[in-house]
């Protein structure tokens, strides 16, 4: 296999997966967040206990599950309870990692699940929050994972459904949430990172082929960049191999 | 011995859903009871307030039919399936009618649920501080969420969320026997203690059982017969959605009805079809299997992964 080649949903998939650690307890919805996880399983993170909202512990699904609540978690799970066991366990702050994403994202990581335009009047009705206020609230950390597009990169969200760093500085910190708050976040053009002190976002690192003028371009506010700006690294063959293997027939990712 | 609660479902839903009620609706992603969602349609129930942590599809066919007039939960919607074309409809454009939606998070609305079926009036939580969940209310106005200092000194805050004790509610589980005792495994969402918050609850289940076999495995129960009106047995009652143990859920159905949905006339055609076209479950499922054929059907059904059963002896 050629170094490049794989997709920017396989590499957004690879750099989710590096951002759990063996032995967490991470939060998976479906999609892109659970190939990420299952990979880091199948990696670096065998003893990762994979956690769903809907109350499976340590689902070990041998098909692809394709929702939160889909029956093939449950034979063979540590457990299976209901949202207060499953979604309880994040409120507590028991929970390392969740996988966040919504229709909106402004510079403090805060995201928007609920509309398009005035909340009284919407030009597009989302599904609503689900999980994510929970697992954004009560998770150790958090890992945004976007479509990177100007009108999904804003200033200010039309709604607030999910705090990131709400105004930023110590504004989240105040509130005394269990969760500290996203530690990352993987779009399709880069990985960003959240000031210490500012909490406000900042690029990381750039995908292969993407510039740092695109990502600007592509982000609705001045976009502060890390002065060791590089670009993202690349996932590995194995990886690669595994993601997809993982999604045979393609329902999460696209296919090359 | 308790009187049977055996019951069809349009005896059911005529008895115990009444216009201008709140109704929970049971089912997270599993086990959702279309066949009791459909006869409420059929019959043209009015009004209704609808509650449930997660909503999917069957929220979708209330709303669409004009059932509906108020929604509580933290998101009407399907996943990766696609988005939900009448509650956006309604939401945007107020099609059939504007609907309301007092929105909160997922663990708020079973904490809610838990309120009420723990008979406390308020219940505090670490979530929805911080968001425009905090700020915007409906017809609940300051009532839908408080923000309190804790009382014993921690200096924080959290969200008060008041107890949710629905009127009725009505859910999908594998077993129950004639008096009403269910037991329910695999996905319970909100469960048992929505059900446990409601008044009183109507079951669909895909098998009535004896009471001996209800004891044979009492852990497994998750509603004692008190609390529930009545017991309809309907086998394939939540498809297209699955049951644990029983079949799996029906992709190509549901993408069908995403297709269907995207257009008023089209929505229309698929409820003429399979909502207004059959007078019960068993007419649907006729319907089913002289339209797709038997092996689609017989493909649905679960493999066979029982449990190992457990010493209950002393």
């Amino acid at each position: 296999m050629n170094d490049m080649d794989f997709t920017l949903q396989e590499l957004m998939v690879v750099a989710s997966s590096r951002e759990i650690k063996d032995g967490e307890k991470v939060i998976v919805g479906t999609g892109l967040p659970l190939l990420g996880a299952m990979l880091a399983q199948k990696t670096h993170a065998p003893d990762m206990v994979m956690i769903y909202e809907s109350g499976t512990i340590e689902a070990r699904p041998l098909i692809m599950p394709l929702s939160v609540a889909d029956s093939r978690l449950i034979p063979g799970a540590a457990m299976q309870g209901g949202l207060i066991e499953g979604l309880g366990m994040v409120h507590a702050g028991d929970v390392d990692v969740g996988f966040l994403g919504g229709a909106q994202v402004d510079k403090y990581g805060n995201l928007n699940s609920h509309c398009i335009g005035d909340f009284d009047h919407p030009s597009v009705r989302f599904a609503g929050s689900g999980g994510a206020n929970d697992i954004a609230s009560g998770c150790k950390r958090t890992v945004i994972i976007m479509p990177h597009l100007k009108e999904k990169f804003v200033e200010k969200v039309d709604f607030l459904t999910t705090p990131g760093y709400l105004s930023g500085m110590d504004s989240r910190e105040k509130l005394r949430f269990p969760g500290k708050g996203p530690a990352v976040l993987v779009s399709t053009l880069g990985i960003f990172r959240f000031h210490k002190v500012t909490k406000e976002m900042y690029l990381e690192s750039y995908h292969p082929g993407v510039t740092v003028e695109k990502i600007k371009e592509n982000t609705g506010w001045d976009l502060k960049v890390a002065g060791d700006v590089k670009e993202t690294e690349h996932p590995t063959a194995e990886e690669i191999r595994i993601v997809r293997d993982l999604d045979p027939t393609g329902m999460f990712l696209k296919k090359k | 011995m308790q009187s049977s609660k055996v019951m069809t479902s349009k005896e059911a839903v005529s008895k115990f859903i009444q216009d201008g009620m709140t109704v929970f609706v049971g089912g997270f992603f599993h086990a959702i009871s279309y066949g009791i969602t459909h006869e409420i349609i059929r019959q043209g129930k009015k009004h209704l307030t609808i509650c449930q942590s997660s909503f999917n599809e069957h929220a979708d066919q209330l709303i669409g039919s004009g059932c509906v007039d108020r929604v509580i939960s933290s998101y009407v919607g399907m996943e990766i399936f696609g988005y939900l074309s009448c509650w956006r409809r309604a939401m945007e454009k107020g099609i059939p009618h504007p609907i309301e939606v007092e929105d909160y998070s997922n663990f708020s609305m079973t904490a809610r649920f838990l309120a009420g079926a723990l008979g406390i009036p308020y219940i505090p939580v670490n979530s929805l501080k911080g968001t425009d969940m905090m700020t915007h209310s409906r017809w609940m106005g300051e009532n839908k969420v408080k923000l309190m200092e804790d009382p014993f000194g921690s200096g924080a805050s959290h969200a008060l969320v008041p107890a949710l004790k629905p009127e009725v509610g009505y859910f999908h589980a594998q077993r129950a026997d004639r008096e009403g005792n269910v037991q329910m495994w695999g996905i319970l969402g909100d469960a048992p203690w929505s059900l446990r918050a409601c008044e009183k609850v109507i079951v669909s289940v895909e098998e009535v059982v004896s009471r001996e076999d209800i004891g044979k495995d009492p852990n497994r129960t998750i509603l004692p017969a008190y609390k529930v009106v009545a017991v309809v047995e309907e086998p394939f009652g939540a498809h297209p959605k699955n049951t644990q143990g029983y079949y799996d859920v029906d992709r190509d159905f549901i993408y069908e009805y995403v297709r269907a949905s995207k257009n008023p006339d089209t929505w229309k055609a698929f409820m003429d079809e399979w909502v207004y076209g059959v007078s019960d479950r068993v007419e649907y499922i006729e319907k089913y299997i002289r339209k797709f054929g038997y092996r689609r059907f017989a493909k649905l059904k679960a493999r066979n992964m029982r449990s190992e059963s457990v010493n209950y002896g002393y």
